[in-house]
C-alpha cells in the first residue's frame, strides 16, 4: 500500500533530487575561497596606500614569480592534510632535491635528465613516508618529521654545505619559457596544478577517496575504499610537488643552496589552513590552498615594499592565519 | 544506467518473494564455532533468519554475539560449521549490512556521495555527480521520499542522527543488502523519529528485507522483532524462540543472568543523620527537593536532561538551573569545583567521557579521588584503596595494573562508579549508565545505585530506557522535546505511557 503511493509522488516528479543552480553551488562550495580572494585584493590595495608601487605590472609578476613553488608545494601538503595527515618533510625535500640537481648539472647531465633524477628525490622521500605510515603504521607527523630531519642534513652532507651555481643555458626555460606562446611556463605549470587537482578531487572517484579518509578513516575502510593505497599515493604526490617547486625556483635563481627550503614548510601549511583546509582533514579545496600561498607571498611582498624590517614577516603571517581561522571558526558555528 | 539496476534489484526481490517459499532462511548459519587461540568463544552457535522477518539477537557480555555478528558480515572466518545465503553456501559481503548509528558515514561528505561511493570501486572512474544523484535517490526514496527530496547535496555532519540511520539503510539497500542489522537502534531518537524508523524497517519486511536487531532492550525488541535468538557461552540456548511466547525472565534466564529481584528503596531513617544531604534543583519553572537515599530520575530527549546534569557537575555555567545544597546556594564554574564539593559523575559514554584508556585500572578508579583530595603524590595507599573498590563491588579484572580494555564494556561501566566509592559523593550524577551493558549487568549497577542511595547520596539519573527508571527511581522530572518539564511523577505513576506521553520519546 504504502509502497504504491510512494511510487506514485516520485512519478509526479520529473527529475528526482532536487539541486540548486550551477551557480549557487559553485558561490556555496567556493564560499571560503572567494573569501580569500577578496581579503588578497583587499591586502594590495591597502598595502598600495604605503606603497603604489605594489600594484604594478612588474610587481605582481614578481609576485606570481615569488608564489608559483609554493603553490605548487602546498598543492601536495593540502593532499595529505585533506587525508587527515601532515608532511613536515617538504621543505628538506625542497632543499635535497636542488642539492641533488646541482651535482647533476655539475656532471654535465643534459637538464631534462637532471630534472628527472632530481624528481626521484620527491617521490623516494613520499614513498618512504608513505610506506611508514600505511603499511607500517606510524604516525605521520612523526615519520615526516623523521625524513624532514634526514632531508635537511642530508642536503648538507652531499656537496659538503658548499652552494652550486647553474652553468646549464638552457634549464632557465623550465621556469621561464613559454610552451604556450604567451604564457610563462611557470604561470602554465601552476594553473594545470590548480585545475587538474581541482578536477581529481571533485569529479574523480580517488578525489572523493581522499575526503573520505580524512572525514572518518574507519568508515573509509569498512566501506571498501583503498585507504593505504591513496594514503601511499598523497605523500608520494607530496614529495613529487615539492621536488617539482624545487626545480622551477632553481630554473629561475639559477644557484642551488642547502636552506633553499627550509623556511617553505611551514608557509605551505600555512597556505592550506588559510584556504580552508581542516588539519582534522576532510575539507578545503586545491583553490583555497592556491590562494592561501598567494596571499602569504603578497603578505611577504607587502612588508618588503613599505620597508618594514623583513624579521616581522613570521608575525605578520601568523597574525594572518590567526585571522583566517576564526573568521572560517565563526562562519562554521553559524552555518 | 545505475538507477535502473536498483529498482530491478528491488523488484527482483519482490518477485523472488513471490516465487520461493515463503519460509525459506534468507541467512541460515549452523554450528558456528570459532576459537581465538585458546578461548573457545562459539561453541556450535545458530542463526536462522527468514526473508522479510525482524529477528531479535540477545546474549550477555561474551557469549559471543559481536564474534557471530562479524562473521556472518563476513569480517571473520569461522572454523567450523555452515554458512548459507539464500541457500547457497558461497558468502556475499553485501548480503548482510550492519547500520551503525554514525560511525560508519562521511560526515564531510554529501548524502548522495555517502550512499553511492562505497560501489564506485575505479579510483580513476569519472564521478557523475547526476548519475550519483540518481542512485542515491533511488535508494534512499525507498527509505523515506522525504528526506531524499530535501537532503541529496547536504553534507552528512547536518543531519539528525536518525536521519542518518536512513542514510544508512540506504547504502544497504542500494548494495543489495537482504538483512540490516541494527544494534540499540532507538537509544537516541524521539517518539515519533522510533515511529519513523520502526515504520521503514516494518515496510521493508515485507518487501523481504530481513532486519537481525542487536539489542540489550526489551522495550524496542518487544516492540519491533517477531523471533529472538538468545546466545549464551557460546550457544544458541534459544534458536528462533517466538517473542508472542515468551516472557522477559524467560529470556533473562535463558542467558544466564540471575533474575535478581529489583532493589528496592531503604528506609531513609537507616541513613546516619551527619551523612545526609539535602538539595533543591530550581530551574524551567519548577523547584524540586531532593533528599539522600532518593534516587531522582530524569527522562526525555537530551535537551532537558543535559541542562541538569551540567548544572551539577559544573560542565557548564548556565545550564538553566540554579542548585543549593545543604541550604547554600552554590555555582560550579568548574568540574573540578563540583567534584570537590562531592558530586560525583558517571556516562554510559565510556569512550568519550569516561575511561582513560591508556592508563591501567588502578588510575582509572582513583582518579576522582585524587581531584577530591587535591592528591599531589599518587600514594602506595591507592592500590590497596582501588583493590577495596574492585572487592566491594565484585568487579572481575586480571589485575589493578591492566588496561581498561581487558575487561569487557559492562565491566568498565562497574570500574566508572567504582570510581565514585571511595570518595563517597554527597551527590551522584549518572548519565545513561547502563548503555551497551547486558541485562544481568545492569541489574547489578542498579543494585550500585540503590547501594550508593542507601549510604546517603542524593542519586540523579538520567536513563533513556524507562523501564530501568520505573523500576528503580523514587520520582522522575520528564522533559518535553523542547527540554522544558513536562512533569514530575511519582514512584506510583510511573509507567511506561505516562512516560511516553510526557517525554515524546519512545519507551
Amino acid at each position: 500500500m504504502t509502497e504504491v503511493v510512494i511510487d506514485q509522488r516520485a512519478a509526479q516528479r520529473p527529475k528526482p533530487g532536487k539541486r540548486a543552480s550551477l551557480a549557487v553551488r559553485l558561490t556555496r562550495t567556493y564560499r571560503s575561497e572567494i573569501a580569500i580572494a577578496i581579503a588578497i585584493v583587499v591586502l594590495l590595495v591597502g598595502i598600495s596606500f604605503w606603497s603604489p608601487y605594489v600594484l604594478t605590472w612588474g610587481n605582481l609578476a614578481n609576485i606570481a614569480q615569488a608564489a608559483a613553488p609554493l603553490i605548487l608545494m602546498s598543492l601536495g601538503v593540502f593532499l595529505v592534510i585533506a587525508t587527515s595527515g601532515i608532511d613536515l618533510s617538504v621543505g628538506s625535500t625542497f632543499s635535497l632535491t636542488g642539492m641533488v640537481a646541482g651535482l647533476c648539472f655539475s656532471a654535465g647531465l643534459p637538464w631534462p635528465i637532471a630534472c628527472l633524477i632530481s624528481l626521484g628525490v620527491g617521490a623516494a622521500v613520499g614513498a618512504i613516508n608513505g610506506g611508514l605510515v600505511t603499511i607500517v603504521g606510524l604516525a605521520p607527523f612523526v615519520v615526516t618529521l623523521i625524513t624532514y630531519a634526514i632531508g635537511a642534513s642530508l642536503s648538507f652532507v652531499i656537496t659538503d654545505g658548499h652552494s652550486i651555481a647553474i652553468a646549464d643555458a638552457n634549464f632557465w626555460k623550465l621556469n621561464g619559457g613559454e610552451l604556450i606562446p604567451g604564457v610563462t611556463n611557470f604561470v602554465l605549470f601552476c594553473a594545470i596544478a590548480v585545475i587538474a587537482l581541482e578536477f581529481v578531487l571533485r569529479k574523480l572517484v580517488v578525489g572523493r577517496w581522499v575526503f573520505a579518509i580524512g572525514s572518518n578513516d574507519k568508515a573509509a575502510r569498512l566501506l571498501g575504499i583503498p585507504v593505504h593505497g591513496v594514503r601511499f599515493g598523497v605523500y608520494v604526490a607530496s614529495g613529487l610537488a615539492a621536488s617539482f617547486a624545487s626545480l622551477l625556483s632553481l630554473s629561475y635563481i639559477s644557484n642551488s643552496e642547502s636552506t633553499a627550503g627550509a623556511n617553505l614548510m611551514l608557509q605551505a601549511i600555512a597556505a592550506c589552513v588559510i584556504g580552508g583546509a581542516s588539519l582534522f582533514g576532510g575539507t578545503g579545496s586545491a583553490i583555497g590552498a592556491m590562494l592561501g600561498a598567494i596571499m602569504i607571498t603578497v603578505i611577504q611582498n607587502g612588508v618588503n615594499l613599505i620597508g618594514i624590517n623583513s624579521f616581522w614577516q613570521g608575525t605578520v603571517t601568523g597574525a594572518v592565519i590567526l585571522v583566517a581561522v576564526l573568521i572560517d571558526r565563526a562562519t562554521k558555528v553559524r552555518s | 544506467m545505475k538507477q535502473v539496476s536498483v529498482s530491478s534489484d528491488m523488484s527482483a526481490v519482490r518477485e523472488t518473494q513471490g516465487e520461493t517459499n515463503a519460509t525459506s532462511f534468507v541467512l541460515e548459519a549452523k554450528a558456528i564455532e570459532k576459537s581465538f587461540g585458546a578461548t573457545h568463544v562459539l561453541r556450535g552457535a545458530n542463526l536462522r533468519i527468514r526473508r522479510g522477518e525482524i529477528h531479535a539477537l540477545l546474549g550477555g557480555n561474551g557469549a559471543g554475539k559481536s564474534t557471530l555478528i562479524r562473521i556472518i558480515s563476513g569480517s571473520h572466518r569461522h572454523d567450523g560449521g555452515s554458512i548459507s545465503i539464500d541457500g547457497r553456501e558461497d558468502p556475499d559481503a553485501n548480503a548482510i549490512a550492519v547500520v551503525f548509528q554514525e560511525l560508519a558515514l562521511l560526515p564531510h561528505l554529501s548524502v548522495a556521495e555517502n550512499i553511492t561511493l562505497p560501489h564506485r570501486k575505479r579510483a580513476l572512474a569519472r564521478l557523475s555527480e547526476a548519475e550519483c544523484f540518481e542512485e542515491a535517490h533511488a535508494a534512499l526514496a525507498l527509505v523515506d521520499q522525504e528526506l531524499a527530496e530535501r537532503a541529496l547535496d547536504w553534507p552528512v555532519a547536518q543531519l539528525d542522527l536518525h536521519e542518518r540511520q536512513f542514510v544508512e539503510i540506504a547504502r544497504a539497500l542500494s548494495s543489495g543488502a537482504r538483512v540490516l542489522l541494527l544494534d540499540e537502534p532507538t537509544a537516541n531518537l524521539t517518539f515519533s523519529e522510533t515511529e519513523r524508523l520502526f515504520g521503514i524497517l516494518r515496510r521493508l519486511a515485507q518487501q523481504g528485507i530481513s532486519t537481525l536487531l542487536v539489542s540489550h532492550r526489551m522495550g524496542e525488541i518487544r516492540a519491533l522483532a517477531d523471533v529472538c535468538t538468545v546466545l549464551r557461552d557460546g550457544r544458541s540456548v534459544l534458536d528462533r524462540a517466538s517473542l508472542s511466547e515468551i516472557s522477559d525472565e524467560a529470556i533473562v534466564e535463558a542467558m544466564g543472568q540471575k533474575s535478581s529481584a529489583l532493589p528496592q528503596a531503604a528506609p531513609r531513617s537507616t541513613i546516619a543523620t551527619s551523612a545526609r544531604t539535602q538539595i533543591v534543583l530550581r530551574g524551567s519553572g519548577v523547584s524540586l527537593s531532593v533528599g539522600s537515599g532518593e534516587v531522582l530520575g530524569l527522562a526525555g530527549a537530551p535537551a532537558g536532561p543535559s541542562g541538569v546534569i551540567e548544572t551539577l557537575i559544573g560542565a557548564r555555567r548556565s545550564g538553566g538551573w540554579r542548585l543549593t545544597i545543604d541550604g547554600t546556594d552554590v555555582t560550579f564554574a568548574s568540574p573540578a569545583q563540583a567534584v570537590r564539593a562531592g558530586v560525583g559523575y558517571v556516562s554510559g559514554d565510556r569512550a568519550e567521557k569516561g575511561i582513560l584508556a591508556t592508563l591501567p585500572i588502578l588510575d582509572n578508579i582513583v582518579a576522582a579521588a585524587r581531584v577530591a583530595g587535591r592528591h599531589i603524590l599518587a600514594s602506595s595507599g591507592e592500590a590497596a584503596a582501588a583493590q577495596t573498590a574492585l572487592d566491594t563491588l565484585s568487579i572481575k579484572a586480571s589485575s589493578i595494573d591492566a588496561l581498561p580494555q581487558t575487561v569487557s564494556g559492562g565491566t568498565q561501566q562497574k570500574l566508572l562508579l567504582a570510581r565514585w566509592l571511595a570518595p563517597a559523593p554527597k551527590i551522584l550524577v549518572l548519565e545513561e549508565p547502563t548503555r551497551g551493558v547486558d541485562i544481568g549487568t545492569k541489574r547489578e549497577i542498579y543494585a550500585m545505585i540503590r547501594d550508593a542511595a542507601a549510604a546517603g547520596c542524593v542519586v540523579v539519573w538520567w536513563s533513556t530506557e524507562f523501564t530501568e527508571l520505573i523500576a528503580v527511581c523514587d520520582r522522575v522530572i520528564a522533559f518535553d522535546l523542547g527540554g522544558q518539564v513536562s512533569g514530575i511523577l511519582g514512584h506510583d505513576e510511573l509507567d511506561e505511557v505516562s512516560l511516553s506521553r510526557a517525554t515524546g520519546m519512545a519507551a
